[in-house]
């Protein structure tokens, strides 16, 4: 319908070329951008990252449990991580679940007490004081994972918010002193935050496997939990 | 497993970033023509939705919701099949060694399916995917660094960008005519045996990139569903063997 804008043959594979040269000169740039703000979040986030991970290992090791959700593309990358943990490639698994992941439940919660409430009720069913939760968001808003934060607070467990932009709703509850860790990635870009978030857990994960090998080996405490 | 700083380079280097910009256009292209995009990652099933929801329900306000599934039963082999429609899209996440990735992107041919193939480590064979995307690093934590979520974001940005210009999206394949193109009559296709002949030297139905038709099978000999077959002239001339597992 359009080719009688690029008449010539010679012309039309002219601009095919030179779309894939802008292509992929895009795609550079922005995993240069991604890799850079990847490094400038670990940087800023480190001593938060430590704290977090040692407060995970503890509860692990008392055997707790780690849940994990978050919406849409972010509630993907919960289940990353939770099965980071539960299925790690070496290291030693851990209890790890993505609360988005039985339709069965999240769609009962959704449709009876509406959809704020999905991840929070199942906190509510689930959880012991010992337990983590991890609510994975890029504005830091979402009202079934602040509600759900708010619901394992009450309930003593490890809280723990990934956010983006300026952390939003998540990032007044950690100044409130209401959600214990908070990592938010300084990024206008929901692509771009996602993927800092990925790399932090992963940090998350490796500094959390670090702690608990440290902790068998100088202590006589051994993760319990983890069948 | 150190907290390393990644070179720039390590997360996208000039190769692959080219061959990013093919897929993109590619996966435009099919698009435009009517595809869906069906995808799987038998092993990393988050990935698998992650890109589906991408397509389907873009984080930028007014870009197009696109048609994308992920297929994640216990059989993508039979899932992958039945989901398929000529001019259709597979992009699979997983590793080169995966047995039931290596069957589903050998018959999408067959099934006239374009292939899309992201992984890390060990790099599938030449020609084994129309497109392969991959993460140079044999680090068994590569799925859960962002490196698959970078790609497939810069997969659906670059996707997005080929829209703007409508003029190229007209497929190269489509200007063909039957008597020149290869690809489209004198070389042998690639077809999957639907159903065996119902009598003695009767033709068997076969699946190929154009639809089902009846082939003579008698070169081949017995047939059962599932066979791989060249198909040229209305004949089966060849069956392929099954995949070294």
């Amino acid at each position: 319908m359009t080719d009688f804008l690029y008449p010539f043959i010679d012309a039309h594979e002219e601009d095919v070329d030179a779309l894939l040269v802008d292509l992929a000169s895009s795609a550079r740039a922005k995993a240069a951008e991604s890799a850079r703000l990847q490094e400038s979040s670990l940087r800023e986030l480190d001593a938060e990252i430590e704290a977090c991970a040692a407060a995970m290992a503890d509860r692990f090791a008392r055997g707790g449990r780690l849940y994990t959700f978050g919406n849409g593309g972010s509630s993907t990358d919960a289940a990353t991580l939770a099965s980071l943990f539960s299925h790690p490639a070496s290291g030693r698994p851990l209890p790890a679940w993505s609360l988005a992941a039985d339709q069965a439940v999240v769609t009962a919660l959704g449709n009876d007490v509406g959809f704020e409430l999905i991840f929070s009720r199942q906190v509510i069913a689930h959880s012991r004081s010992v337990d983590v939760v991890v609510a994975m968001s890029t504005s830091g808003n979402s009202d079934d994972l602040v509600s759900a934060l708010a619901e394992a607070r009450r309930r003593g467990l490890l809280t723990i918010g990934f956010a983006g932009y300026d952390g939003g709703r998540m990032a007044e509850l950690t100044a409130a002193g209401e959600l214990d860790h908070c990592f938010t990635i300084r990024s206008q870009s929901i692509h771009r935050i996602q993927e800092s978030q990925a790399r932090v857990g992963h940090r998350l994960w490796v500094r959390t496997q670090d702690l608990i090998e440290q902790s068998r080996t100088t202590a006589t405490t051994t993760p319990g939990g983890a069948r | 497993m150190t907290a390393a700083a990644l070179p720039v380079a390590e997360l996208m280097d000039e190769e692959l970033s080219t061959d990013l910009a093919a897929a993109s256009l590619a996966l435009a292209r099919r698009y435009h023509a009517g595809a869906t995009l069906w995808v799987l990652s038998p092993e990393w099933e988050p990935h698998a939705h992650h890109v589906a929801v991408e397509f389907v329900h873009p984080v930028i306000v007014g870009k197009r919701a696109l048609p994308a599934f992920a297929l994640t039963g216990a059989d993508p082999i039979g899932e992958a099949r039945l989901a398929t429609r000529p001019g259709d899209v597979l992009l699979v996440v997983a590793a080169a060694d995966d047995p039931r990735i290596r069957e589903v992107v050998r018959r999408a041919p067959a099934w006239g399916a374009e292939t899309i193939w992201i992984g890390f480590g060990e790099r599938p064979e030449a020609g084994a995917a129309n497109h392969v995307l991959w993460v140079d690093s044999s680090d068994p934590m590569v799925p859960a660094t962002g490196r698959f979520v970078l790609m497939y974001h810069l997969l659906w940005e670059l996707t997005h960008v080929c829209f703007e210009h409508p003029g190229l999206l007209q497929d190269a394949q489509e200007d063909c005519t039957d008597d020149v193109c290869i690809t489209c009559s004198d070389e042998g296709r690639l077809g999957e045996v639907v159903m065996a002949p119902v009598e003695a030297y009767g033709p068997a139905l076969v699946r190929t990139a154009t639809g089902e038709e009846d082939v003579d099978v008698t070169v081949v000999g017995d047939v059962v569903p599932g066979d791989l077959v060249l198909v040229h002239a209305g004949a089966a001339l060849t069956r392929l063997e099954e995949v070294a597992p």
